[in-house]
């Protein structure tokens, strides 16, 4: 969930509506505070300025008149006036010691708070001093409310963002779980399932619906291949059935006996090649998954006793070793047939490359709770550049193309291993060589 | 042994009804899936040959009908090589053996043989007696001659298996199907390993040997 790429862009976008709101309430505040001073020092100015025409038109005593009338009024400006010599004649700043033009006054207000007046000075006729200032507050509470409304803003953003976001992202996350269960089952061999679509049109479900066609295609493509390998399968038995027919036949006619031993070495080479097209077949439906359906629950040191106890007198008289080591019998879906012949394939491959008379054991084990089957032997080993490509079909090892064997054991073992989610390698086993088969602790 | 052989290749069936014919077997041929059903329904065979692939009706189809029609006759298919579900999908159709595409003439033999004398399931037994040899199946106790002989687990079975078969052919697949269990073909010789040691805990030095090797063909325990 937290490694979503939908939980990432929501974190994302909501990070940066965040930051666009910070940076939009820190302009629109600086903008409001700047174009409010500059609409409250024009109404100073103006009464300033109405103020000293009131002085030129009806002398000192209509000014003193004018500012005490404006004093009563509510919500009017503060005013003052004194004379030369800095006595006070009218008005609530008249008492004040402010310099000619702006200045700024500081007085303690009815609480805690500093009271800050803004003043702006003129001098009239006669030595006149005029005040006209503001209270600072009514621009301040303006503040106040804007950085109040941009800071819920702020959070609401966030809130938002977060629990649409995580909304959002579960959509997402539950649509793409389904998209990637369809594959998973599909890539375990159920090649009938197909991506859910929701019905939105959406661009998810877009992409739902390019995946089904691919996986129609696929399905085409897997269902040719069988047609094609039916048919090879059926077209070829009926010429080799009549063909190895043939051959028994002649075993028995008399005029023949003396080639017995011909028609038998055909006969086995005939047999042998017929081994290798229906290992060909198997691991090719082994590869498409066909045998999940058989699936059930079975013990692995269960399956690696039979094959041992099978085993051991032939490997004995063989000058052999075969023994079972079960340090753990873990359980696991799967088809005991395929897995006993994937055992056999190892077992017999190690009797007959391991040299003279190797000793050849079965492990059965858990490593970190997933569970291990190891054939170890002690005979020259393989080297490291061929062990890989000993799973390949057809793959041999240049020192034992002479000896019999169809090159398709290890590939049967791979395809087995892949068919239960577990993972066929070899290792060194100094001395000798492992063949190990390991499966995910998913499989228990 | 009257039997019928469903199988569509003339060539094929031409020689398996002459082959069968030298082994002392009466054969009806079908060509067809419809002909080979007429054939089953109205008549009583002893054991029936049915190819799983045949044109038109499939084997499986007249096996499952057969077998609707609570006809009891043991059948044995002919399946193609390579297929895996074969074997499980045939014995569920009602199959009672499978044998896969090209086979030797030596095991279709054995398998049929070993069909026809197949005893009735109801048929328990707590003791198998051949000669001087004796199983107790209750006691998992072996004797010759009233001596008694230990045997692992997995020789008792192979030679209970071949005293139920006392008298006929087993092949080496069949015992590596019916004891081991395993439908696969090992290249290491386990049966033979098997077969050696049991002859050997079975030899008296007086008397005869009772398991003996049928060359190309497979084992037979048999009485002297």
């Amino acid at each position: 969930m937290f490694r979503s790429s939908s939980l990432r862009l929501a974190t994302f976008y909501t990070v940066a509506f965040a930051l666009a709101v910070v940076v939009l309430g820190v302009v629109t505040v600086l903008t409001t505070r700047n174009a409010l001073g500059r609409q409250f020092d024009g109404r100073i100015r103006a009464e300033s300025a109405s103020l000293a025409q009131e002085y030129r038109t009806e002398g000192l005593l209509g000014v003193v008149q004018a500012v005490r009338e404006r004093d009563r009024t509510p919500g009017a400006l503060d005013f003052g006036l004194r004379d030369a010599a800095g006595t006070a004649i009218a008005g609530r700043l008249a008492a004040t010691p402010a310099p000619l033009g702006w200045s700024i006054l500081k007085s303690r207000g009815t609480d805690e708070d500093v009271d800050r007046t803004r003043i702006y000075a003129t001098r009239l006729p006669g030595g006149y001093r005029l005040l006209v200032g503001d209270d600072t507050e009514r621009a301040e509470i303006l503040d106040g409310a804007l950085i109040k409304s941009f800071t819920f803003a702020f959070f609401g953003v966030i809130v938002l963002g977060v629990v649409g976001g995580y909304g959002l992202s579960r959509g997402v996350h539950r649509r793409l779980a389904s998209i990637t269960g369809a594959a998973e089952a599909i890539i375990d061999g159920d090649l009938s399932r197909r991506v859910p679509v929701h019905g939105a049109d959406d661009d998810l479900d877009r992409l739902a619906a390019t995946l089904n066609r691919m996986l129609d295609r696929i399905a085409g493509l897997m269902e040719n291949l069988r047609h094609v390998s039916n048919d090879i399968a059926h077209d070829l038995r009926t010429p080799l059935t009549r063909l190895r027919g043939r051959l028994e036949a002649a075993l028995v006619r008399p005029g023949l006996a003396e080639h017995r031993d011909l028609l038998e070495g055909a006969i086995v080479e005939l047999d042998a090649l017929l081994g290798a097209f229906a290992a060909l077949l198997r691991i090719a439906q082994i590869e498409a998954g066909a045998r999940r359906a058989a699936f059930h629950r079975i013990g692995l040191a269960e399956v690696a006793a039979t094959v041992v106890e099978a085993f051991a007198p032939s490997a004995e008289d063989a000058g052999a070793t075969l023994r079972l080591e079960a340090r753990a019998n873990p359980h696991i879906e799967g088809d005991p047939e395929l897995l006993t012949q994937m055992l056999v394939n190892l077992v017999e491959n190690a009797l007959r490359h391991a040299g003279p008379h190797p000793d050849i054991r079965v492990v059965c084990r858990t490593v970190a709770d997933a569970p291990v089957l190891s054939v170890i032997d002690d005979g020259p080993g393989v080297p490291v550049a061929e062990r890989e490509r000993l799973f390949d079909r057809f793959h041999r090892l240049e020192s034992s193309r002479s000896t019999a064997g169809s090159g398709l054991g290890l590939a049967l073992v791979s395809a087995v291993a892949k068919l239960h989610g577990a993972e066929a390698s070899l290792h060194d086993a100094r001395p000798g060589l492992e063949a190990r088969i390991a499966f995910s602790r998913a499989a228990t | 042994m009257k039997l019928l052989l469903v199988e569509d290749d003339s060539e094929t069936a031409a020689w398996l009804k002459r082959a069968l014919n030298e082994a002392g077997h009466t054969v009806d041929c079908a060509a067809s899936g419809r002909d080979g059903l007429l054939l089953a329904a109205g008549e009583t065979y002893d054991v029936i040959v049915l190819d799983r692939m045949l044109p038109q009706l499939d084997g499986l189809s007249i096996l499952r009908t057969i077998r609707a029609s609570k006809v009891q006759t043991p059948v044995l298919l002919l399946t193609a090589m390579g297929g895996i579900d074969d074997r499980v999908e045939g014995l569920e159709a009602g199959g009672d053996d499978y044998l896969v595409k090209p086979f030797a003439f030596a095991e279709l033999l054995a398998r049929v043989g070993a069909l026809a004398r197949r005893p009735p399931a109801q048929d328990v037994r707590t003791a198998l007696k051949v000669a001087d040899l004796e199983m107790n199946l209750l006691t998992r106790a072996v004797s010759r001659g009233g001596i008694r002989i230990d045997l692992q687990p997995r020789e008792f079975q192979l030679l209970e298996y071949l005293m139920r078969h006392a008298g006929r052919v087993v092949t080496r697949t069949m015992m590596l199907e019916s004891v081991w269990d395993f439908h696969f073909d090992p290249k290491t010789n386990i049966v033979e390993t098997h077969m050696s040691r049991l002859r050997g805990k079975l030899h008296r030095d007086e008397a005869p040997e009772l398991i003996h090797t049928i060359r190309g063909a497979g084992y037979c325990l048999r009485e002297p």
